[in-house]
C-alpha cells in the first residue's frame, strides 16, 4: 500500500470517527459567497424585466388626524401615470398588520403617523411616478397628537386606538419586592432611556409582482416569504395558492423586513400588477424607508433596586415603557422579551415588573436585531454600575457576585442548568482586556485624555420562546447528478445562517457543502417554515435540517452496505465516500451510490420538520420557562475620553460568547465582528429623530451608523461552547446577541474614565461633557 | 454622447439630470451597481471613472462624455481582482453582499496604487462605503491578506 | 422629464459669454456633489446648468508664484491632498481635507465647489477663510479678486454675481513666523457633519512671542454662515499666549459667537468646543512657530 492510500484510509477513518461532527467547526465557504463577490444580478432591483410599470407610495403629511379630501386628479394627469391606487382599489381586507390588526395598508379615514400610506401613483418610469406623487393633494382634518408615550399613558391623555393607548402589558411577580427593599442596605431608584434605532440594511425594501396563473407572482427582499404571501393574498382577495412569493436575494434586513413593510411595498405590486396586468415594481427610497419601516422601540425603564451592603442583589422593581408609535406591530413580542430580561444575566430572588407597549403618534417601531433586549440590558447593566459605585464595590466583582451561574434562578425563576456558560465568557474578557490591572490604574488618573473600562452581561433567550410555535421545515432532494438541493421557507439575508443550517446537513450526509445548492424560497415549492427572525435559523432550521439530512443517510446506507457487501452499521460516508469503517479501501463514491439509488428508484429527497419544545410559562406572574435556552455573553469596553470636549473613543472590544457549538465559527465571529459594531452605533451615534410626529433626519447624511474608521482598533472576540439542549450538537443562536451589550459596556466605561453618568442612550460627546438633556426622574 | 464603460465604447440618449448609475444599471445592465442611499452618503454606488473612485448615484451621465468607466464586471477576468474575491469568500467578508461591488471596487483601486496595504490603509480606501453586516473587520483581514501583507 | 438644461461648452470663454447673456436660472455645475442632491429635493431648481467640469486646463492646479500659492477652482481634495506643495506650505488645509467627507467625495469635490456652495456645515471655508483665502472671480466682462470673509452672505448666499465664475483661490504662503492650525468634531470619524471646527491662523512679532495677528475662523458661526471671530481676533494683537490671555479670549469668543442649535447639538455645546478648541489651537500654533523659530 503506497503512503499516499494509507493516509488517505487514515483520514477516512479521522473523519468517520468524527461521526455527524464531520465539518461542524469548521469554517466554511458560504453557498451564497459566490455570487456575491461577482457582482451577480440576484437582488430584486436587478431582475425588472422590460415593460415593467412602478409603484411610488405616498404617505401622510400629517401625525395624526381624519383624512377630508384625496385630491388625485392632477396626479393621474400626470404624463405616465396609468392610475392613483387608494384604499377603493382594495378587494380584499384593506389590512397589512404583523400581529394585531391595527393597521390598514391604505389609510381610509384616520392617519396615525406619517409614516403612514395612503395610496400609490402608478406609472411608466420610476421617475413619473415621483414627480406624480408631489402632485397628491390630501386634506386633513388634524386631531391633537401624542409623541411621548408617558403622556399616552396619563388616565386624561386622548385615545389613539379605540382600545386605548396601551397595546399590551406584562408583569413579573417573583418573590416579594418589599421584603426584598427592606433586607437591602441600598435602594437606588433610576430611569434610563433609548432611543429609535434604525435597522439601516442597506438595500431597502422592495418587490416586484406579475401576474401568473390567474393569480400573482411576487419576488421581493424579505425574510419571511409566507407571512407576505398571507398578507398579499388577503389584500387581493385570493386564495394562498394563487400567491406565489420568492424571497430574491435581500441585501440586509435587521427586523423591518419581517415585520409591514414588505408587505406593503409587494401588496401594492400585486395590486397594481392584478389591475393593469404588467408587471409593477414597488420600491422605496433610502428616506422612504427610513421613515416608513420598523424602528427600534424607544424605551424608558426605571428601575428601583435593593441590595447589601455587601453586594448581593435583593429586590429589584421595574417599570418598563416602550413607544410602539402608531401601530403595534411586533411590538406585542417586544415587550414581552424586554420584560423576561429586565434584570439581565442576574439572580434576583424578588423581583416585580410592569411593562407597558404604548400607541403614540410617532412612525412605528417593531421588529430590530436584539427585540427589546439591548433596552433592557441597558438599563439594567447600567444600573449595576451605579449600585456598584454606590456601593464602592468593583463592577466586575459586584457582577460576578450575581451573575447567573448553573443552579441560580433568573427573573422567570427558571433555574439555570449546566449549559450556562456565562462565567467562562467572563473569564475571557477579564483576561482579555487585562481589566484587573487596568480597573485600579484608570481609577486613579489624572488629565484631561482619561481612560475608562466598562462591563455588561448577557443573558439572551433563545428564539421565538412565548412568542408562539417555533417551528423549521427543510425540504432535501439529492439529485442524480449527486448534487444535493435545500429548499426552505427560512431565508438568508446575510446572517449566513442558511449556510450554516445547510452545513449542518453536509455534515451527517458526508458530502461537503460545496455539493449543496439553496433554492430561493419560494411559497409555491416550500412549506411555510416559520419567520426568519429571532436567529433562530440554526437551531431550528439546523434541526429540521439535520432531520431531513437523517433520513436520506438512513435510504442510502443499506444501499451502500449492499454494493460493499458491508453490515450497515460498518457504513461510513465521509468527504463523498461512503467506505468500510473497517476496511477503508473498500469504498463507493457518492456519485456511483446516487446513480445506484437512482437505478433501484430510491426516492431521494425527504423533509425535515423540527418544532421546539413549548415554553410554558405563567402569563399572570410571568414565572415559568419562556425560553428552552440561552446565549450567554460577556463584554469588556475600553474608552478614552477627551474630558475638555466629551469626544471619545472606543480603544477596544472583548467580547466572548456561549453559543454552544459554533457550526460555522467564520460565519459566528461574522456575527460577533457585526453585531457589535451595529452596537456600537446605537451606542455611540445613531438616533432617529422625530419632531412632531416628523423623521428629522431620514437619510445616511444625518442618521450616522459605523463607517470603517470608527471601529475599534483592537477587538477580540472568543467564541465559548457550553452545549445547549436545543440546537445540532449543542448549538445556540447567535445573530442577535451581539448588539446588545456595546450600549452599557460604552456607558460604564465612560462613566468609570470621567464620573458621568449618561443614562438615556446615545452616548454623545456632548452628554459626556454637558450630562444628559433630559433629567433623571424616580417619578413611576 | 459616448462612455466608455468596462472597455467597450457606448453611445448614449440622456436627460441633463440622468444619473451615471441609471444608465449603467439600465442601459448598460452593469446590475453590480448598486443604490443605497442616492445621495452620496453610503458608497454603494462606488465605482470607477477615469480611474477614480466615486460615487455614481451623484455624478451625471451627460458630464461623463469621453470618460472611461470601470465596474465590477469590468474587472471579472483581472487577476488582482480575482485575488481579492477569493479572499472575500475564504475570509467570510461577504454577507448580504450589497456594499461588496463597492468594496471590491475600492480594494482594487487601493491595491493598485498601495501594492501591500496595511490595515489602516484599507480603512481610509474603504471609510466612504458603509457596511452594515460585517462590521469592517473580515473585509479588512480579506483585503489585507489577499495583497500579501499576510499575517492575520 | 425635466425641463432643465445641461450646457456644456467647449472653452471657458463660451461659458462666460452664455452667463453674461443669461442672467435667470442658470447654475454652474462642476462636480454636482452639493447641487445634484438639492436639484433633487426641488431646494433650487435652476433652468440651465452650465458644466464647467471639463476645463481642467484652466481651472484645475496648484502652483507657487512669489508667495503666492494659487488653487484653480476645479482643483479636487484629492488633489489637495496628494500635493507636496499644500501638504508642506499649507499643511491645515491637507489636514482638513484628509477628514473631509470620504475618499469618493474628495475625488471629485472641488475647492471652488466647496465655497460657492456657502453650506454651514462646509468645514473647509474656515480653513480657507483662516489663510486668507483670495478669490477670483472672473466674467465676460473681466476679473476682480475679493477676500473670503465677506464674500458669503447668508445660508448658501454668496456675492457672486450671476454673471460670474469662481476661477481661482489664492492664499499668501505663510511666512517663518506663522502657523495655522485646525479642530474638527463630528459624531463619527467620517463623512462627518461638523458640529464645530475652527482653523486659526496665528502670526507673531519677532519676539516669537508677541501675537503680530489672528484670524479665527469657524463654521456656524452667527446667521450660520462661517465667518471670522474678529472680536477674539483683535483682542489677542499684542498679547502673549498665557493662561490668561487665552481665558479671556475664551470668554470674548463666547460673548462673539452666535452658535445655533439644533438637533445635532446644542449652541452652548458647541460654543464649549469652540473656546476649547481656541486654547489647543493658541497653544499648538504658538508652540509650532517657537519650535521652528
Amino acid at each position: 500500500m503506497s503512503e499516499q492510500v494509507s493516509q488517505l484510509l487514515e483520514s477516512l477513518r479521522e473523519k468517520a470517527g468524527k461521526g455527524d461532527l464531520l465539518y461542524i467547526g469548521e469554517s466554511i465557504v458560504r453557498v451564497d459567497s459566490l455570487e456575491k463577490v461577482l457582482g451577480k444580478p440576484v437582488y430584486t432591483a436587478d431582475l425588472i424585466p422590460k415593460g415593467t410599470v412602478y409603484a411610488k407610495l405616498f404617505h401622510s403629511s400629517i401625525p395624526h388626524g381624519m383624512i377630508k379630501r384625496m385630491e388625485l386628479g392632477v396626479a393621474k394627469a400626470h404624463p405616465g401615470v396609468l392610475g392613483v391606487l387608494t384604499w377603493r382599489d382594495i378587494p380584499g381586507l384593506n389590512e397589512s398588520s404583523a400581529i394585531l390588526p391595527d393597521r390598514q395598508l391604505f389609510a381610509d379615514s384616520i392617519v396615525r403617523s406619517t409614516a403612514d400610506i395612503m395610496g400609490a401613483v402608478v406609472a411608466e418610469t420610476q421617475p413619473a411616478a415621483s414627480e406624480a406623487v408631489a402632485k397628491v393633494k390630501v386634506d386633513y382634518e388634524p386631531l391633537p397628537a401624542i409623541f411621548d408615550p408617558l403622556e399616552a399613558l396619563k388616565p386624561d391623555a386622548i385615545k389613539l386606538h379605540p382600545k386605548g393607548n396601551i397595546a399590551r402589558q406584562m408583569k413579573i411577580r417573583k418573590g416579594n419586592v418589599e421584603e426584598g427593599f427592606s433586607k437591602s442596605d441600598v435602594v437606588l431608584e433610576k430611569t434610563y432611556r433609548t432611543q429609535f434605532q434604525d435597522a439601516t440594511p442597506l438595500e431597502p425594501e422592495m418587490g416586484l409582482a406579475m401576474p401568473e396563473d390567474g393569480g400573482v407572482k411576487v419576488i421581493g427582499s424579505m425574510q419571511s416569504p409566507h407571512h407576505t404571501q398571507a398578507a398579499v393574498a388577503k389584500v387581493l382577495k385570493l386564495p394562498p395558492e394563487k400567491v406565489r412569493v420568492i424571497q430574491a436575494v435581500t441585501g440586509g434586513a435587521f427586523g423591518p423586513k419581517s415585520d409591514e413593510t414588505p408587505f406593503d411595498v409587494c401588496s401594492t405590486a400585486a395590486l397594481a400588477a392584478m389591475k393593469y396586468r404588467r408587471p409593477v415594481f414597488c420600491g422605496l427610497d433610502r428616506e422612504e424607508s427610513m421613515v416608513m419601516h420598523t424602528k427600534r422601540h424607544p424605551f424608558v425603564i426605571s428601575h428601583k433596586t435593593g441590595v447589601t451592603s455587601d453586594g448581593m442583589l435583593m429586590a429589584d422593581e421595574s417599570r418598563i415603557v416602550g413607544d410602539t408609535g402608531a401601530y403595534a406591530s411586533l411590538g406585542v413580542f417586544v415587550i414581552v422579551r424586554a420584560t423576561f430580561h429586565t434584570v439581565g444575566a442576574y439572580e434576583v430572588p424578588n423581583v416585580k415588573a410592569d411593562s407597558f407597549l404604548v400607541y403614540t403618534d410617532n412612525t412605528y417601531t417593531g421588529s430590530l436585531r436584539g427585540f427589546g433586549g439591548p433596552q433592557a440590558i441597558f438599563a439594567m447593566e447600567s444600573q449595576m454600575e451605579e449600585l456598584a459605585r454606590k456601593l464602592g464595590i468593583d463592577p466586575l466583582e459586584f457582577r460576578m457576585k450575581n451573575m447567573l451561574v448553573p443552579g441560580k434562578k433568573n427573573a422567570t425563576s427558571a433555574v439555570m442548568d449546566s449549559s450556562c456558560g456565562l462565567p467562562q465568557c467572563v473569564e475571557k474578557v477579564v483576561a482579555s482586556s487585562d481589566y484587573r490591572r487596568k480597573a485600579p490604574l484608570y481609577g486613579k488618573q489624572r488629565g484631561g485624555l482619561r481612560r475608562g473600562l466598562g462591563i455588561a452581561l448577557l443573558m439572551h433567550g433563545n428564539s421565538l420562546g412565548p412568542e408562539g410555535n417555533d417551528y423549521g421545515a427543510v425540504h432535501m432532494e439529492i439529485h442524480s447528478d449527486g448534487t444535493v438541493s435545500v429548499g426552505t421557507g427560512l431565508t438568508e439575508y446575510g446572517t449566513g445562517a442558511i449556510s450554516g443550517m445547510m452545513q449542518v446537513a453536509s455534515s451527517i450526509l458526508g458530502v461537503p457543502l460545496a455539493r449543496f445548492k439553496l433554492e430561493r424560497p419560494d411559497t409555491s415549492k416550500h412549506r411555510e417554515s416559520g419567520p426568519t427572525v429571532a436567529s433562530r435559523v440554526v437551531v431550528i432550521g439546523g434541526n429540521a435540517s439535520m432531520i431531513a439530512a437523517q433520513k436520506l443517510k438512513a435510504k442510502l446506507v443499506p444501499l451502500a452496505a449492499e454494493m460493499m457487501k458491508a453490515d450497515a452499521d460498518d457504513v461510513s460516508i465521509a468527504d463523498g465516500v461512503a467506505f468500510k469503517l473497517s476496511k477503508p479501501s473498500v469504498s463507493v463514491k457518492w456519485d456511483d451510490l446516487v446513480a445506484e439509488a437512482y437505478r433501484k428508484g430510491v426516492d431521494l429527497k425527504d423533509d425535515g420538520f423540527f418544532m421546539a419544545p413549548a415554553a410554558p410559562w405563567d402569563t399572570e406572574v410571568g414565572q415559568g420557562t419562556p425560553y428552552v435556552q440561552y446565549t450567554w455573553g460577556a463584554l469588556i469596553a475600553e474608552v478614552e475620553v477627551d474630558t475638555e470636549t466629551g469626544y471619545y473613543r472606543v480603544l477596544g472590544v472583548h467580547a466572548a460568547y456561549d453559543v454552544g457549538k459554533a457550526v460555522n465559527p467564520g460565519g459566528v465571529l461574522g456575527q460577533i465582528y457585526g453585531g457589535t459594531v451595529q452596537g456600537l452605533g446605537y451606542a455611540m451615534m445613531e438616533e432617529l429623530l422625530h419632531k412632531d410626529g416628523q423623521v428629522v433626519n431620514p437619510n445616511l447624511g444625518d442618521y450616522y451608523i459605523p463607517t470603517s474608521m470608527d471601529i475599534p482598533a483592537e477587538f477580540k472576540a472568543f467564541i465559548v461552547e457550553v452545549p445547549g439542549p436545543l440546537g445540532p450538537f449543542g448549538a445556540k443562536i447567535i445573530a442577535e446577541p451581539p448588539i446588545v451589550l456595546p450600549g452599557p459596556a460604552i456607558r460604564n466605561a465612560v462613566l468609570n474614565a470621567t464620573g458621568v453618568s449618561v443614562d438615556d442612550l446615545p452616548v454623545t460627546s456632548e452628554k459626556v461633557l454637558m450630562g444628559s438633556p433630559k433629567k433623571v426622574s424616580t417619578s413611576r | 454622447m459616448t462612455i466608455n464603460v468596462n472597455g467597450a465604447e457606448r453611445s448614449f440618449q440622456v436627460d441633463p439630470l440622468d444619473r451615471l448609475i441609471d444608465v449603467l444599471r439600465d442601459q448598460v445592465g452593469m446590475k453590480s451597481v448598486k443604490e443605497g442611499c442616492g445621495t452620496g452618503d453610503c458608497g454603494i454606488c462606488a465605482i470607477l471613472v477615469d480611474g477614480k473612485l466615486v460615487n455614481s448615484c451623484l455624478m451625471l451621465a451627460a458630464q461623463c462624455d469621453g470618460r472611461r468607466v470601470l465596474t465590477l464586471e469590468g474587472l471579472l477576468g483581472d487577476p488582482d481582482m480575482k485575488r481579492i474575491q477569493e479572499s472575500f469568500v475564504v475570509n467570510n467578508a461577504a454577507q448580504c453582499g450589497f456594499c461588496t461591488p463597492a468594496m471590491l471596487m475600492a480594494s482594487w483601486d487601493l491595491a493598485r496604487h498601495s501594492p501591500k496595504p496595511t490595515p489602516d490603509e484599507i480603512k481610509v480606501a474603504i471609510s466612504g462605503i458603509l457596511c452594515r453586516c460585517t462590521g469592517y473587520y473580515q473585509i479588512i483581514d480579506s483585503v489585507h491578506q489577499a495583497c500579501g501583507e499576510g499575517a492575520k | 422629464m425635466s425641463s432643465l438644461e445641461l450646457f456644456s461648452p467647449t472653452n471657458l470663454d463660451d461659458a462666460l459669454n452664455f452667463m453674461l447673456r443669461e442672467d435667470k436660472g442658470v447654475a454652474v455645475i462642476a462636480s454636482g456633489t452639493d447641487l445634484i442632491p438639492r436639484i433633487r429635493k426641488k431646494q433650487v431648481s435652476p433652468s440651465v446648468l452650465v458644466d464647467i467640469s471639463s476645463f481642467q486646463n484652466d481651472l484645475r492646479y496648484i502652483r507657487e508664484s512669489g508667495g503666492t500659492l494659487r488653487v484653480g477652482a476645479l482643483t479636487t481634495l484629492t488633489d489637495v491632498l496628494e500635493s507636496p506643495l499644500m501638504r508642506d506650505k499649507l499643511s491645515a488645509l491637507h489636514e482638513a481635507a484628509e477628514i473631509f467627507g470620504a475618499p469618493q467625495v474628495r475625488n471629485v469635490a472641488t475647492v471652488g465647489g466647496n465655497i460657492c456652495s456657502a453650506a454651514s456645515s462646509e468645514d473647509l471655508i474656515p480653513v480657507f477663510m483662516a489663510l486668507g483665502a483670495q478669490l477670483k472671480l472672473v466674467s465676460a466682462k473681466g476679473e476682480r479678486t475679493v477676500p473670503l470673509e465677506g464674500f458669503l452672505k447668508g445660508k448658501r448666499a454668496t456675492k457672486m454675481k450671476p454673471s460670474e465664475i469662481l476661477a481661482e483661490v489664492s492664499f499668501e504662503v505663510p511666512k517663518g513666523r506663522s502657523w495655522t492650525g485646525f479642530e474638527k468634531l463630528g459624531r463619527r470619524n467620517m463623512l462627518i457633519i461638523s458640529l464645530v471646527s475652527m482653523a486659526l491662523s496665528l502670526s507673531m512679532k519677532d519676539d516669537l512671542q508677541t501675537i503680530a495677528g489672528a484670524r479665527i475662523a469657524m463654521n456656524r458661526v452667527s446667521d450660520r454662515i462661517p465667518a471670522l471671530a474678529v472680536k477674539t481676533q483683535d483682542f489677542l494683537v499684542g498679547k502673549r499666549v498665557t493662561t490668561e490671555t487665552i481665558a479671556q479670549a475664551q470668554k470674548i469668543l463666547g460673548s462673539e459667537l452666535a452658535l445655533t442649535s439644533d438637533f445635532r447639538a446644542s449652541g452652548s455645546y458647541r460654543t464649549e468646543v469652540a473656546q476649547v478648541y481656541l486654547k489647543r489651537l493658541l497653544l499648538r500654533c504658538s508652540g509650532r512657530i517657537r519650535g521652528s523659530g
